[in-house]
């Protein structure tokens, strides 16, 4: 499990947490009707809709290769809350990381903000949005 | 010159002495304490031309997070909010009062933590297989005969994806069970889908370490899913 303090997430070198911090800075919190708002052109809030990814023939594929690559006696053991399966699990998971559609969402994220430092004074654009997904969304302008 | 403004919170003489960070913009214009009657906004002038950067978005934050250390309780505005001039600030200070400072008791206290669920592939996968007797010897057969021909690896595929679905829905209502209890409200978060489970909850500040012991020990028990908690942040999800 990842915390990521909210003073960490604002301070100027802490990139991890500013993808949650936008969403919600920019998706969230009091609209007052007389004011005006930025307009936010340009800005498009990830997008991702597993399920549009998941339901295609390439991932059936993937996903079958996968489970061929799967060691199944370790799924034998029922529970998943073993240490051993647990420690097992947490080291897949770092290099699960830049793979798969499951996996896609955060990759997307650090490939928009990895730098953390190149970045302070271009515009915003979150993420490339996967072309396979249609589900575009732009924020209101107003 | 018209006003941006950052968020609202009690008046109180705390505000005026303390010292505020950067706001929005670039030079960076210093933020100002707009008092009205019961209640005070964090403003600053407003940069002509305003965007969405990242930059922008982190001091609109820092703001915000910075005034919550101080004063305990503020409402934050959606980042962008521009009204015409001070004046009208304090006019909408004025019309809402009560509204506000109800908004401001509701959240008193409280943080919001964002929650972030996603599957990690290889686990999640194991999990399913460890669930299904049936679709676990299908995909022992198969690795069994090299691999298995186009078709059996789509029909394979299709199952584990289904199976990798209702993972979806039931882990995502376990990521609620398990941390509701913990907090005063939950709320949906952005829909930006990609994640398993995407939900923000208000916690009182006593109980932030009973939430995320909770977090921590559903994460432990649940291999599968790799949980992310943003917090404590700004209550943006429950100022409505």
């Amino acid at each position: 499990m990842t915390v990521v303090p909210a003073q960490q997430s604002a301070g100027s070198r802490g990139s991890t947490g500013l993808y949650d911090v936008l969403e919600l800075v920019l998706d969230r919190g009091l609209v007052i009707d007389a004011f005006v708002r930025v307009s936010l052109v340009g800005i498009e809030i990830l997008k991702i809709d597993v399920r549009v990814v998941v339901a295609s023939v390439d991932t059936y594929l993937r996903f079958a290769e996968a489970c061929n690559r799967l060691d199944l006696e370790a799924g034998n053991r029922k529970d998943p809350g073993l240490p051993d399966l647990v420690g097992e699990i947490t080291e897949s998971g770092a290099r699960g990381k830049s793979k798969g559609a499951l996996a896609g969402a955060a990759q997307t994220i650090s490939d928009a903000f990895g730098g953390g430092h190149d970045d302070e004074e271009k515009e915003s654009r979150p993420r490339a949005r996967r072309s396979s997904t249609g589900s575009r969304r732009k924020e209101e302008q107003e | 010159m018209s006003t941006y403004v950052y968020g609202i919170t009690r008046n109180s003489p705390d505000l005026e002495r303390a010292a505020r960070p950067d706001g929005v913009g670039d030079p960076p214009r210093p933020v100002r304490v707009l008092s009205q009657g019961r209640l005070a906004a964090l403003v600053s002038d407003a940069p002509e031309d305003l965007r969405p950067k990242r930059r922008d978005l982190l001091a609109h934050q820092h703001v915000l997070t910075e005034a919550a250390g101080r004063t305990g309780t503020v409402l934050p505005l959606r980042f962008g909010g521009v009204s015409f001039d001070d004046e009208a600030v304090a006019a909408v200070l004025a019309e809402r009062e009560e509204h506000y400072l109800e908004r401001l008791d509701a959240v008193d206290g409280k943080a919001e933590y964002n929650v972030k669920a996603e599957h990690d592939e290889e686990a999640v996968l194991h999990r399913v297989l460890a669930d299904d007797p049936d679709l676990r010897a299908m995909g022992a057969a198969q690795q069994a005969a090299g691999g298995g021909s186009q078709e059996e690896k789509l029909r394979l595929g299709e199952l584990i994806v289904a199976a990798v679905r209702r993972r979806e829905e039931l882990d995502r209502d376990q990521v609620h069970r398990a941390l509701a209890d913990a907090a005063t409200a939950s709320a949906p978060g952005p829909e930006s889908s990609g994640w398993v489970a995407n939900l923000s909850y208000l916690v009182d500040r006593e109980r932030a370490e009973e939430f995320l012991s909770a977090a921590a020990e559903f994460q432990r028990v649940n291999p599968q899913l790799r949980l992310q908690v943003n917090g404590p942040l700004p209550p943006y999800s429950f100022v409505e």
